[in-house]
């Protein structure tokens, strides 16, 4: 790919302008029943703006209903929605102009080229093609489907689809990025690929909004994190402070020849798991590591190996949403 | 409610009267040329062959008598496929989401789609129009009624396709209305006869027959008489498109079946 910015340029955003200060996405209390069946039940949530945030949860939880109740897809039962201090049911139009969806399924207009895709979408949100050909070329260029832009999407391969809905979300400049499931089906190289661009895009002041499966990518890209589960938020906070909250380190310490009595110290939080020649420390900061180690060694312990878990957003995500 | 009847976005309309316009395009021999060969055989065989017994309808020779008529039977099938189709295949591929995630309200895509639909109309019926003039020699004389008829029938057939295409569940649904009511009341609408052929009781029938109305003033327009006064055929005729694209709007101002 090029290096080509894919951030907003001055004077071809649709996006009206928003007060310094407001946050990019504040929902009060909505919720969505379908018949007896609550999809979001009161959930309440705000994304500064500039944030890069994670919306995480099993399948069926809620996500892609918030989502779509945010750009407008879904009517919400209750509650109300404001994007950028623009509200989502009375103010729509700017709420809208303000939003750039890449959604999980696929919704190409298969009668245009990929290229007229963004023409065409761009011109929904109301730029007209001269004002936008050339940014057009230029994401499809970063997005490396220059070779395809007479192409219609059938004739992509599944990476190139999915490169295809970022393309189109970012064609007129949105102020937040909303993705459901970007990295869904793409293999390795390509996911690398647009978490890098997602970091550049989120530098250059654009506000993400994401959710995936993958918690490796929530945790590796997200600063802050919100959890729902049958439609009710279960976590929001840094993801730092998450992981530290919710999530305890363990270190793991094989030892060869029989286990000696456990310094004083370590009691509390050290198992000995004789049969398998291991002492469990749980509970471990890593700057505890050397100190405990240390200790280990002073008792008379034939230190073979280390193992250092730091705890993952996985623990932390099924801590919370175990039924 | 009134903020979805707003035109703020004249960009975003006019993309979408583009976007409708290049997928007439690109299914041109799908419903472009149809109308204009099964006109062209309609004419041959019931026109110059049947013409050739019956002589003159109304004071017109026989041929030119079924051009309106043969007008308004594509005007009707070709706009109310035309945002039938493209309002159900949208909401069956989800690409109708491009629009509704987009700043355009209600009025803007309704609009969209039925200004489409009224051009796909008028291109068709000025290519049958051509036809009448070379093949029978029969021509409107009142351009200003012609226009208006073939504009307010596209408007009421774009609406209804609208309201179908939201209200299908499968492709199949949208044959239902063309093949058990659009198709018949046409037929028996007076393309190919005038009611004053008909005996009394089927006469009295065909007044119930919206179409009817819509050929009759279509033909005021070639001939300069109908079988019921102008005034009554326009009045329907612009009743009805008036309240069938209150549906349309209504239906789409609510997101029914799309804004889920």
């Amino acid at each position: 790919m090029s290096s080509l910015s894919v951030a907003p340029r001055d004077g071809k955003s649709a996006s009206p302008a928003a007060p310094e200060g407001v946050d990019a996405i504040r929902i009060e209390r909505l919720s969505k029943r379908y018949g007896d069946v609550v999809a979001v039940d009161d959930l309440t949530l705000r994304v500064a703006a500039g944030d890069f945030f994670g919306f995480l949860g099993p399948n069926g939880a809620g996500k892609t209903t918030t989502i779509n109740a945010i750009v407008g897809l879904v009517r919400s039962t209750t509650g109300s929605i404001e994007i950028f201090g623009h509200d989502a049911t009375s103010d729509w139009r700017s709420a809208r102009r303000l939003i750039g969806l890449a959604p999980q399924e696929y919704n190409f207009d298969r009668y245009l080229s990929i290229r007229d895709v963004l023409i065409y979408q761009a011109g929904y949100y109301g730029l007209p093609p001269r004002d936008v050909g050339a940014r057009a070329d230029e994401l499809l260029e970063r997005f490396g489907l220059a070779s395809k832009s007479r192409d219609t999407f059938i004739k992509l391969s599944g990476g190139m689809k999915r490169r295809l809905t970022l393309a189109r979300a970012l064609i007129h400049s949105p102020r937040m990025l909303i993705l459901d499931e970007p990295t869904a089906g793409v293999d390795v190289e390509l996911r690398l690929e647009l978490w890098s661009l997602l970091r550049e895009l989120n530098a250059s002041g654009t506000t993400i909004f994401l959710t995936t499966h993958y918690l490796e990518e929530a945790e590796t890209l997200c600063r802050n994190i919100g959890i729902i589960e049958s439609g009710r938020l279960v976590a929001l906070e840094p993801t730092s402070r998450l992981l530290q909250r919710h999530g305890a380190a363990s270190l793991v310490v094989r030892v060869d020849g029989p286990i000696p009595a456990l310094p004083a110290g370590l009691a509390e939080r050290a198992f000995a798991e004789r049969d398998l020649g291991l002492i469990r420390i749980e509970g471990v900061d890593s700057t505890e590591v050397a100190e405990i180690v240390a200790a280990l060694v002073r008792a008379g312990t034939q230190i073979t190996a280390i193992d250092f878990g730091r705890a993952s957003l996985q623990d932390v995500f099924l801590e919370l949403t175990r039924k | 409610m009134r903020e979805s009847l707003s035109f703020a976005n004249g960009v975003g309309l006019l993309t979408l009267i583009k976007r409708e316009l290049v997928r007439t395009l690109k299914i041109i021999n799908q419903v472009i040329w149809p109308p204009i060969i099964s006109t062209l055989l309609y004419v041959f065989v019931f026109g110059l062959a049947l013409g050739a017994r019956i002589k003159t309808v109304q004071g017109v020779p026989y041929a030119a008598f079924l051009i309106p008529g043969l007008i308004m039977l594509q005007v009707i099938d070709a706009t109310y496929s035309e945002s039938s189709s493209s309002v159900f295949q949208g909401r069956f591929m989800n690409s109708i989401q491009e629009l509704l995630i987009a700043p355009l309200s209600a009025a803007e895509i309704v609009t969209g789609y039925v200004v489409a639909s009224v051009v796909r109309a008028l291109v068709i019926a000025n290519l049958i129009l051509i036809l009448g003039a070379i093949l029978v020699h029969t021509v409107p004389s009142d351009w200003v009624l012609y226009f208006g008829v073939t504009v307010v029938v596209a408007v009421l057939f774009a609406s209804l396709g609208i309201i179908m295409g939201l209200l299908a569940e499968k492709f199949d649904h949208l044959a239902v209305l063309t093949t058990f009511v659009i198709t018949p009341l046409v037929f028996v609408g007076g393309v190919f006869t005038s009611a004053q052929f008909l005996p009394p009781a089927v006469r009295i029938a065909s007044y119930a027959n919206p179409v009817f109305y819509m050929i009759d003033a279509l033909r005021h327009s070639f001939t300069g008489s109908g079988d019921v006064p102008l005034d009554v055929s326009l009045g329907v005729v612009s009743v009805l498109a008036v309240i069938a694209l209150t549906v349309a709007l209504i239906m789409t101002a609510r997101g029914t079946k799309l804004r889920l």
